[in-house]
């Protein structure tokens, strides 16, 4: 080549300049070098790439699932993203809202006080209508609506009745608002006949047990109802139930009630909190944190603290969580709650562990089955924790453990087709797979929930199930009826992933599976939350629970049947008892092989308030639960409105709404129903929740045009060769 | 400047040409020459009932072919729509029905090969496809727009039997990622055909 070029150089000298004859000289010399280099390379990377496996492939044998999703048609799912588009900037004519929460903490029960503040800017007169999550074991028993210095205090009514209610006050031009509960963790707040630059604040109450896990207890505030993926076919006919971005569909009937719109991409971020928390732990606090949020912790004395957000209120985008400790040797035994009304009363009872002896160190071999959420809604901070939870995960197995892996999102993929032995070489290859985890798709989460407990379980392994997941689904009941019937000798431990994960899911679908939930809600917890994991799934170290209660007394206990507990876990029981209040109550287990009892003494019970709500949220809880059993809906419906009107709390049958009685609104003037915009939760993407068509473009043209600029450059250099 | 350092620049450059050349060439050659095999392995398998793969170590399948008479376009489409599925074959989109099945199948493809030929269908134009046991359907194109790229009705069931291609649009822009598609829908024609 370079021999051609000299001569050709020399040829030209000896003849005289010509710009044509340079171009042509150029050109044949530039097409004969520039094709035999372009086919050089384009045959070896193409030889390269037909030959040997690219490198992505083959680092990881048998990646895809052996049966492919075409051959099982029940992977094969027709749900999308089903987005019902509102153009970002439309949201100026809703009200802006400000929430406020007010807790007041004694041993593991908190009272909430949440107002919220619906404010109208606009000229026109609205209703608001505002989404919004509690903790899945809150129980709403109060409403009050604040108008001015008047007050009106809300009523509870079965559902249908309470928003006949509404809709009447509403439509006469009276201020009333209307609190209805579309999922044990999903609220909806309706307020009517908003002013123009009127301010009304809602406020209500609820009663919660707080969680004690691993010698913390913790009190948490979602904050915002993350987009969830709603699997179905949209149903067109009819109005949709609600003004969500999502269509009701055939599997998610009341999807548009829980999906609230998201402000667009580049909007502000709008509902800030604020949150203020009394704390009477009940025992002498060695530490109060906040999780994610920067706080201002004074204490009182040993016991009582008080907290507030040290800069200001935060925007509604990811959950607030406050835990604290006792100092050691300060745990108490347990603690017991007694309620006494009309001839009834109603206890809480909780004891902490540890219970008896350590369970025995016989560690019997496992069949872990890791099932990883990658859909885009664990796009950004997420799929970051869950492959660090997951690398940690696959280091604790054993070499006689067996192991998969399943991932999901629009589709099921199973690592290997069925589970296999811990060796250095398996695990290798799912730590590759792992660390190429790429969020993206829909939220499919049957195919994999049935693939993970499905798959034969082997004998004499402890079967377990490790679910990662932000639980970022609306057909939760379609699940919760699948783990009941498949869990089989599976056990199902939930681990929560990301800022504002699905609460009613993490913890139901535990309970269900006969395993325990955990939260991971940023990078920095993966190993503290994952090493206390990995104690619960040796063993349940206290089974057969059983509680005796004296002879003479009436106890209607809540739960019925005591689950196994896992390290680290208390024993929490409800009960609603009639008699005299006199003698022991006798609980006994199993730990470790030996059997384990605990009493206490009815007399030494303290006074505590709200015992009787919460004995009827978790007695609802059981009766909602017996649905996915079985139960008639109607039956269990009636006996659901009995307790909660009795106990005056907001149920899936029963609302509470508060009406004026003066009309405020002309009636000329109309009203139009404003949705109130949610934030994204922290670390996530638009792209990643709501989808993006995919990308189908090459570079090709770019390199071609590159080509040809580069050859143009070298010909002006060539060219300059000449004039100088 | 030395003029072995400026023969050493234009070779350098003419090099540099090649090189991107031979990019474009390779994106060109692979879509071709991908779904020439891939066209090969779809009729092995429905010769012989089972899937193949078009290659030894290849991560996706065929699922369906898109015939365009008037266009004289014939491609086989991949399960999955990810990037590299897409420089082998436009992907059927994860989550929507298979082409060919009931509901709005989804399917992209690259603007500059694969799908280039989604600027001359138009209104009236017929698709064939056929699925993946054999059977034909045709598709009569009924609309086509541009959409944001964030504009997830296009994946959404309309309630018929449709089938949406997309691709990235405008057609010429040299460079990749865009913010807008080109959308092509099709609605299935009811008269029965037995082969293509």
């Amino acid at each position: 080549m370079k021999m051609f070029w000299n001569r050709s150089l020399i040829v030209s000298e000896a003849q005289g300049y010509s710009i044509a004859r340079d171009l042509v000289r150029f050109v044949v010399t530039a097409v004969l070098a520039g094709t035999g280099f372009a086919i050089l390379l384009a045959v070896t990377i193409l030889g390269l790439a037909l030959v040997a496996p690219p490198a992505e492939a083959s680092s990881g044998p048998a990646v895809r699932n052996e049966g492919a999703p075409s051959d099982r048609p029940g992977d094969q799912t027709s749900g999308s993203f089903l987005m019902r588009v509102r153009p970002g900037g439309e949201y100026v004519r809703s009200p802006v809202l400000s929430t406020d929460v007010k807790f007041k903490v004694s041993g593991t029960v908190a009272r909430a006080v949440v107002s919220q503040q619906f404010r109208n800017d606009s000229q026109d007169w609205v209703e608001g209508i505002y989404v919004f999550p509690l903790p899945e074991n809150a129980a709403v028993d109060r409403l009050q609506m604040h108008v001015g210095d008047r007050l009106i205090e809300g009523q509870i009514r079965e559902r249908a009745q309470a928003r006949a209610e509404y809709e009447a006050a509403r439509e006469r031009g009276s201020l009333a608002s209307l609190i209805e509960q579309e999922r044990p963790n999903i609220f909806t707040s309706s307020v009517a006949n908003l002013g123009p630059g009127q301010t009304l604040t809602v406020e209500i109450e609820y009663q919660q047990t707080l969680h004690y896990l691993d010698g913390m207890v913790s009190l948490r505030f979602p904050t915002v109802v993350a987009p969830r993926y709603i699997p179905g076919t949209p149903q067109s006919e009819g109005k949709p139930s609600g003004h969500g971005w999502a269509p009701d569909t055939d599997k998610v009937k009341d999807a548009s009630r829980i999906t609230p719109p998201v402000l667009a991409e580049n909007e502000p971020m709008r509902n800030p909190v604020t949150i203020h928390v009394e704390l009477d732990a009940g025992f002498p606090v060695n530490e109060v944190k906040s999780r994610y949020h920067p706080v201002k912790v004074q204490k009182r004395d040993d016991n009582r603290y008080e907290v507030s957000l040290a800069v200001g209120p935060f925007p509604a985008d990811r959950d607030f969580e406050l835990v604290w400790n006792p100092l050691p040797g300060a745990q108490p035994r347990g603690a017991m709650f007694l309620e006494s009304a009309a001839g009834e009363s109603h206890l809480l009872l909780t004891l902490f562990p540890p219970f008896g002896v350590k369970a025995d160190d016989k560690r019997l071999p496992r069949e872990v089955i890791y099932v990883i959420d990658t859909s885009g809604s664990m796009e950004g901070t997420s799929i970051t924790q869950e492959r660090a939870a997951l690398r940690l995960a696959l280091g604790q197995l054993a070499p006689e453990d067996r192991f998969n892996v399943i991932q999901f999102n629009s589709a099921t993929e199973l690592l290997f087709p069925s589970s296999r032995e811990a060796s250095v070489k398996n695990v290798v290859t799912a730590r590759r797979y792992v660390d190429k985890l790429r969020a993206t798709g829909g939220t499919e989460m049957v195919p994999a929930m049935q693939a993970a407990l499905e798959s034969p379980a082997k004998e004499g392994y402890l079967r377990q199930v490790i679910f990662m997941t932000d639980g970022s689904v609306g057909n939760e009941d379609q699940l919760f009826k699948l783990i009941q019937r498949k869990l089989g000798r599976s056990r199902l431990f939930t681990v929560g992933i990301g800022s504002a994960p699905n609460g009613h899911f993490m913890t139901k679908a535990a309970q269900l599976g006969r395993g325990s939930f955990t939260y991971i809600g940023d990078v920095d917890e993966v190993g503290e939350k994952m090493a206390a994991l990995f104690g619960k799934l040796e063993h349940p170290v206290l089974s057969d629970i059983v509680v005796d209660w004296p002879a003479d007394l009436n106890a209607q206990s809540s739960p019925e049947k005591m689950p196994d507990l896992y390290l680290g876990e208390p024993i929490v029981l409800s009960a609603l008892v009639q008699g005299p209040l006199k003698g022991k109550v006798v609980v006994q287990g199993q730990a470790g092989g030996e059997s384990w009892t605990a009493e206490f003494d009815l007399s030494t019970a303290h006074d505590g308030k709200g015992m009787g709500v919460i004995w009827a949220r978790r007695r609802v809880e059981a009766l909602m639960d017996s649905i996915h059993e079985g139960a008639d809906r109607e039956e269990v419906r009636q006996k659901v409105v009995e307790i909660a009107l009795k106990h005056h709390i907001v149920t899936r049958y029963t609302s509470l709404v508060a009406v004026d009685v003066t009309p405020v609104r002309p009636e000329a003037e109309g009203y139009d129903a404003e949705p109130v915009p949610t934030n994204l939760p922290d670390g996530g993407s638009h792209a990643g929740y709501f989808g993006s068509l995919p990308k189908t473009a090459t570079p090709a043209e770019l390199h071609l045009i590159l080509a040809i600029l580069a050859a143009a450059l070298g010909f002006m250099v060539y060219l300059a060769r000449r004039v100088s | 400047m030395k003029a072995g350092m400026r023969t050493m620049l234009v070779l350098g450059l003419i090099c540099v040409s090649a090189w991107q050349a031979g990019e474009a060439a390779y994106i060109y050659t692979k879509a071709w020459l991908a779904q020439r095999l891939i066209a090969s392995a779809w009729d092995q398998a429905r010769s012989t009932g089972t899937a193949v793969k078009p290659w030894p170590w290849a991560d996706t399948y065929p699922v369906a072919r898109i015939e365009a008479p008037r266009q004289g376009e014939a491609l086989m489409v991949l399960s999955g729509a990810s990037g590299r599925t897409l420089a082998f074959g436009p992907g059927h989109v994860a989550g929507t029905p298979l082409p060919g099945e009931h509901g709005n199948s989804v399917v992209s493809g690259h603007r500059d090969t694969h799908f280039s030929f989604l600027r001359e269908l138009h209104k009236g134009d017929a698709l064939l496809v056929q699925g993946a046991n054999g059977s034909v359907a045709r598709y009569v194109v009924s609309a086509s727009e541009v959409v944001h790229r964030k504009d997830m009705r296009v994946l959404l069931d309309a309630g018929d039997d449709r089938l949406t291609l997309v691709t990235c649009f405008p057609f010429d822009s040299p460079v990749p990622g865009g913010a807008l598609r080109y959308v092509v829908v099709a609605t299935r024609d009811r008269i029965p055909l037995t082969r293509i």
